[in-house]
């Protein structure tokens, strides 16, 4: 059987500048993949063509079979990938409640029917007693679970997390990792997660693909990339050897 | 509780506007004297514009500065079709209604490429581009423009088909007319707000990349939202030209057929379905009473009503930017009914 998502050989310039070169990675349906990397490496640019907001140079996307090389973020969310982002985009004057209605609509054209399946994803995020604030007024970690929810919300196959666990206290952050266990072994989606919290992302991650200068320098399984002589060189740092 | 004694007050204070309205021309129709009759035409047809251009404006957040332009659309078109076919006024409106939608939908698809300033400013350009159109094109009559003839249609219900009133109903007839009209485009708006549209909308407004994430085509839903305000200004342009017996295109494609429903939506609250009824309330009599006080006698031909009128906008502006209507009216509402502001500064204490 085909992989869920699979890349072959990704290029995206801007300029002089070429922000993923030759990226060719596949994710299995179900599977959850750390995506890390040095500031710069290209991982929020890989979301973007992932997502439709930016299409690459060359290489092309499929997605459940379809080609979404050159999709716009509508369709692609459509097709089932649905995100969050590095800097939250929530919608700060409508509530927690009619944030997740305005995902639920993707699936559910109706309104009643769309409040029902939101009701169900804020108790499953547990958002429910924070149903009628307004979005701008909850803490980032309420924001960034609050676009998780919102993103379930679309029905979608694959999430792809941008930091989500970025800016938050230790305690939020274990909070964050728990929803996210939850949400592969209880909605069984295939998960891809960019993070630069190694302590998060190595223990969550079944496979870990490392970017560096938009280029994938290694892929495996956390343990193998902890001892990758490159991958210290590159990103984790000679304190990380040996953990 | 609370949410319940709101809504129950908000119904009192609905079915209070409604009956006001409906009784306010009544004790001047007595006197003869219909000027203040048309004073609140003018507020009825800038609330329904005001409450139209909320959709583009208060809800998808696209500032949109060249509603006007389907104004004359709709006025154009039903006087088009009266003038050369005999068609029904009403029929007209409908046929007004859907030549600005459709107008509006080509041309807006373009724009909405451009984003924030740009495309307020694209709209000012289409608005600019239709005055020499407007001023030239035979068809339409060119700068001299269409008057409508009398019909001399009998009784009320003859006038209200013909949408032509005369003589001294004819204030009071083109009154209620503006009140149905915006009763309806209220009725039906409301139908949009709590619709999937309605959340679209904001949610492009709020944070447009977000709203493409979950599966918003942006640039469909602001052709859309643009399209049912194209909707309200036509069928408002089509009573207004009936009302002044003509249409030229210097007086349906004036600026103050945009600013003036802007400027009552902001003043009464950018993005509440009411806010621009209460802003034209507040702004259009006090416009009306600056005019004909501080606009005549001595110091008339200066200008000085405007300047005053001007300051009064800012003024409400500075105070309250999210308008009069965002003012915490239930917490006073309660206060006057002897009951605490909150539940909480009682009791536990």
């Amino acid at each position: 059987m085909p992989p869920l998502l699979e890349l072959s050989a990704v290029t995206k310039r801007f300029g002089g500048l070429v922000a993923n070169k030759d990226v060719s990675l596949a994710i299995g349906a179900g599977e959850i993949v750390g995506l890390i990397g040095p500031n710069g490496a290209g991982k929020t640019t890989l979301f973007n063509c992932l997502t439709g907001y930016l299409h690459p140079d060359a290489g092309r996307i499929v997605f459940a079979g379809a080609d979404v090389t050159h999709a716009r973020p509508e369709r692609v969310c459509g097709l089932g990938i649905a995100r969050t982002w590095q800097l939250v985009r929530t919608f700060g004057r409508m509530t927690v409640l009619e944030n997740v209605v305005c995902g639920a609509l993707k699936r559910h054209s109706r309104v009643g029917a769309a409040r029902q399946r939101a009701w169900h994803l804020l108790e499953f995020t547990g958002l429910a007693p924070k149903a009628d604030v307004l979005a701008a007024n909850l803490t980032l970690a309420d924001k960034k679970r609050l676009e998780i929810a919102r993103a379930l919300a679309t029905e979608p196959r694959l999430l792809l997390l941008d930091e989500a666990m970025s800016g938050l206290t230790p305690a939020e952050m274990a909070a964050a990792v728990e929803l996210v266990r939850r949400i592969h072994a209880e909605l069984g989606l295939a998960l891809c997660v960019v993070e630069h919290v190694m302590e998060v992302v190595m223990p969550l991650s079944q496979r870990v693909v490392v970017l560096d200068y938009g280029e994938v320098i290694a892929e495996g399984p956390p343990a193998e990339i902890a001892r990758n002589e490159q991958v210290i060189k590159a990103y984790l740092g000679e304190h990380y050897r040996g953990r | 509780m609370d949410g319940s004694s709101g809504r129950r007050r908000a119904r009192l204070a609905l079915a209070a506007g409604v009956l006001l309205g409906l009784a306010y021309p009544i004790p001047l129709q007595w006197s003869g004297y219909t000027y203040f009759h048309t004073v609140g035409f003018l507020v009825l047809i800038n609330a329904m514009l005001g409450v139209g251009w909320n959709v583009i404006g208060g809800w998808a957040g696209q500032f949109d500065f060249g509603p006007q332009v389907f104004f004359a659309i709709g006025a154009y078109t039903a006087a088009i079709l009266f003038v050369h076919v005999g068609l029904s006024p009403w029929l007209g409106m409908l046929a007004g209604v859907l030549a600005a939608m459709g107008i509006c939908a080509l041309v807006t698809y373009p724009l909405t490429r451009l984003r924030g300033h740009y495309f307020a400013i694209s709209t000012v350009a289409i608005w600019m581009i239709a005055q020499p159109i407007g001023a030239t094109w035979e068809f339409i009559n060119g700068s001299r423009g269409l008057f409508i003839p009398m019909q001399g249609a009998q009784g009320v219900l003859g006038a209200t088909a013909s949408l032509q009133f005369a003589g001294r109903t004819k204030a009071l007839g083109y009154y209620y007319v503006a009140f149905g009209l915006l009763g309806l485009t209220l009725w039906l708006l409301r139908l949009v707000e709590h619709s999937k549209l309605g959340f679209y909308f904001r949610a492009i407004r709020d944070d447009q990349e977000g709203a493409e994430g979950i599966g918003i085509d942006s640039r469909l839903y602001k052709v859309i939202a643009r399209s049912i305000t194209a909707a309200v200004f036509a069928a408002g342009g089509v009573l207004y030209g009936f009302w002044a017996l003509a249409v030229f295109p210097e007086q349906v494609l004036d600026l103050n057929w945009s600013t003036l429903p802007i400027m009552a939506t902001v003043v009464g609250g950018i993005g509440r379905l009411w806010g621009p009824v209460l802003g034209a309330v507040i702004l259009i009599p006090i416009s009306q009473i600056m005019s004909t006080t501080l606009g005549t006698g001595p110091l008339a031909g200066r200008g000085i009503d405007l300047i005053v009128y001007g300051v009064i906008i800012v003024l409400i502006a500075a105070l309250r930017p999210t308008g009069i209507l965002s003012l915490p009216w239930s917490r006073w509402a309660r206060r006057l009914a002897g009951r605490p502001a909150s539940g909480r500064l009682v009791g536990h204490g």
